[in-house]
């Protein structure tokens, strides 16, 4: 249960609330890298963080991210001419530079020096590991570019996805490190998805359908194990990292890829899923690139030409009732990405916490809340720097280990747990 | 059905009832911390000191009154063990088994573990986690306090 108040105080994030300031805070991925393909292409509306924002690549292959409307008359700039280094309001022809620097102003003597009196919001973006990242908040403060270990690894190595999640941000981050409902929504897909099919971990998943749960701080969030018995007394480990405010990075399987997520708010209803696969000593395979962009493991279908999922809320998410029966699936949602996201959504854009009843295993839940509102205070209170912004809280990597079974598991797998680039990730 | 107009159709009658919860001290510092949350004063939740009473099957209230170890766990809903590391948790194991003989969910809170060495925490470890379907170890200590709330204790 959370009070009203700090309800509110988690999953606001407008320009001015304490937790819209914490998140600006961090570099954030604002877009595909492939949404803006080639110098001059069309800008893109994108809204983050309830600002609504208009990006484009200029002539020179510049990156902007500004303002979606014009100063002038207040038209959206998405209506705009990308050309000769500026995007041009069709409306009057008032142009502006990535920077937001008004260039030109036709209606006005260019001797006036009018121009450089107009200067729109912006922000840097820049590309990353295939990623188009933001940082939106204050010049002075803005942290070194991020160090995420699937940006870092060649292109061949990685995959990520985006789709719209009709929820608040909160709701959907909740969910990646609420471990417990794998068992149930998921436990359908362990054997049959592409991309977690034949590992031996998942023997010991199906086996032992009641995992304990550990939930242990680290600098930049949570470690939180799942553990299952395995051999010989000992025990069988997956550990998902959670790093503030909203990355998570989900223990591999076998050789398959390791995969994770952010979420991203738009505004107060609606976020950002961003999912990734990437695999430190390895090409993906064709056939696995295949499967991600046909939705299977956390990846999602999304309708041609947006990033709606095929599967929404319009319609029912395409419940399958007869599936659901038969057991092929546990809700009748087909996709571990989409039936995580019909259930969210289902809470409604925002859910009200005040009503909840959580128990003993939502520990990793109430743990980051606790994280989340100790950061926000510290933060308002006396500018302290969130976790997570640190580059070393960064480097972080999920594990699946046995381990004896006295052992912390974050000492047996300490070294497991540290992304070391070219290295094989723990992995069962 | 699941827009922000339709949320003020949800019933608004309340869906659950108090639970009843347990918090145990297993050693020192451990008593000295749960003495300090239960001075906030709660409706749902009641405090005790393990030591080595609990072979004996008793347990003792904050104010020293001994008190059956069964009869406290009959009637909970959630049994909180708290240890740091290092300390004598031996009292997990005879807690533990009554809680499992009465399908009382239990929870193991390792306290005060920044800095704590890989030996201590083990040692509370192998006590406290055969007992506990969830373990939480944190390096807060006002922590307990927020789950309380969150579990509304």
């Amino acid at each position: 249960m959370l009070r009203k108040e700090q309800n509110e105080l988690l999953t606001q994030t407008a320009p001015g609330t304490p937790m819209g300031r914490l998140f600006r805070c961090y570099w954030i991925p604002a877009l595909l890298g492939d949404e803006l393909p080639e110098n001059d292409c069309p800008p893109v509306r994108v809204k983050l963080l309830s600002e609504r924002l208009i990006a484009f690549r200029d002539t020179n292959g510049r990156y902007g991210l500004m303002d979606e409307f014009c100063a002038h008359r207040g038209v959206s700039l998405w209506f705009g001419r990308n050309e000769q280094c500026g995007l041009r309001c069709p409306y009057h022809g008032w142009k502006y530079d990535v920077s937001g620097q008004c260039l030109e102003v036709p209606s006005e003597p260019e001797e006036s020096g009018f121009a450089k009196k107009v200067k729109l919001r912006s922000y840097p973006l820049v590309e990353r590991g295939g990623i188009l990242w933001t940082y939106m908040g204050p010049p002075e403060a803005q942290p070194p570019l991020p160090e995420w270990e699937f940006i870092m690894v060649g292109p061949s190595h990685r995959f990520t996805s985006k789709r719209l999640q009709e929820s608040n941000w909160l709701q959907a981050m909740e969910g990646g490190i609420d471990s417990s409902h794998v068992s149930f929504l998921h436990r359908g897909d362990l054997d049959s998805d592409p991309l977690f099919k034949g590992a031996k971990g998942n023997q010991y998943n199906l086996s032992d359908p009641r995992p304990v749960f550990e939930v242990v701080e680290s600098p930049g969030g949570l470690h939180i194990g799942a553990r299952r018995n395995a051999e010989e007394g000992r025990y069988y480990w997956r550990i998902t990292q959670w790093v503030m405010p909203s990355f998570t990075l989900i223990p591999p399987r076998g050789n398959h890829s390791v995969h994770g997520h952010f979420w991203i708010p738009i505004d107060d209803e609606n976020c950002w899923t961003w999912s990734f696969d990437y695999h430190p000593t390895r090409e993906l395979a064709a056939a696995e690139v295949a499967a991600m962009r046909d939705g299977k493991g956390i990846h999602v279908r999304t309708a041609p030409g947006t990033f709606r999922p095929v599967a929404n809320k319009d319609n029912d998410y395409l419940i399958d009732r007869a599936a659901q029966k038969a057991g092929r699936t546990f809700s009748g949602v087909e996709g571990i990405g989409m039936q995580d996201a019909s259930l969210q959504e289902s809470m409604g854009p925002v859910v009200d916490r005040s009503k909840e009843n959580l128990v003993s295993t939502d520990n990793g839940i109430i743990m980051a809340r606790h994280r989340l509102l100790r950061a926000v205070k510290a933060f308002t209170d006396k500018g302290a720097l969130p976790p997570g912004v640190d580059l070393a809280h960064q480097k972080v990597r999920s594990a699946a280990v046995v381990l004896p079974p006295d052992v912390p598991f974050t000492e047996g797998a300490r070294d497991a747990l540290i992304a070391r680039l070219e290295t094989a990730p723990a992995s069962i | 059905m699941s827009s922000a107009a339709e949320a003020r159709f949800r019933v608004q009658a309340p869906n659950s009832l108090p639970r009843a919860i347990k918090v145990i001290a297993l050693d020192q510092a451990a008593e000295a911390m749960v003495r300090q949350i239960a001075s906030a004063g709660w409706s749902n939740t009641k405090f005790f000191t393990a030591g080595d009473r609990s072979g004996r099957g008793r347990l003792a209230d904050l104010a020293g009154h001994e008190t059956e170890l069964t009869g406290e766990i009959a009637d909970a809903d959630l049994v909180v063990l708290v240890a740091a590391p290092g300390g004598r948790a031996e009292a997990a194991g005879a807690i533990g088994q009554a809680c499992s003989d009465r399908r009382v969910m239990t929870t193991g809170f390792i306290v005060g573990a920044r800095g704590a060495a890989e030996v201590e925490l083990s040692k509370t470890l192998a006590q406290i986690r055969p007992w506990s379907l969830m373990v939480v170890i944190s390096n807060h200590d006002d922590y307990i306090s927020d789950m309380m709330i969150a579990l509304r204790a």
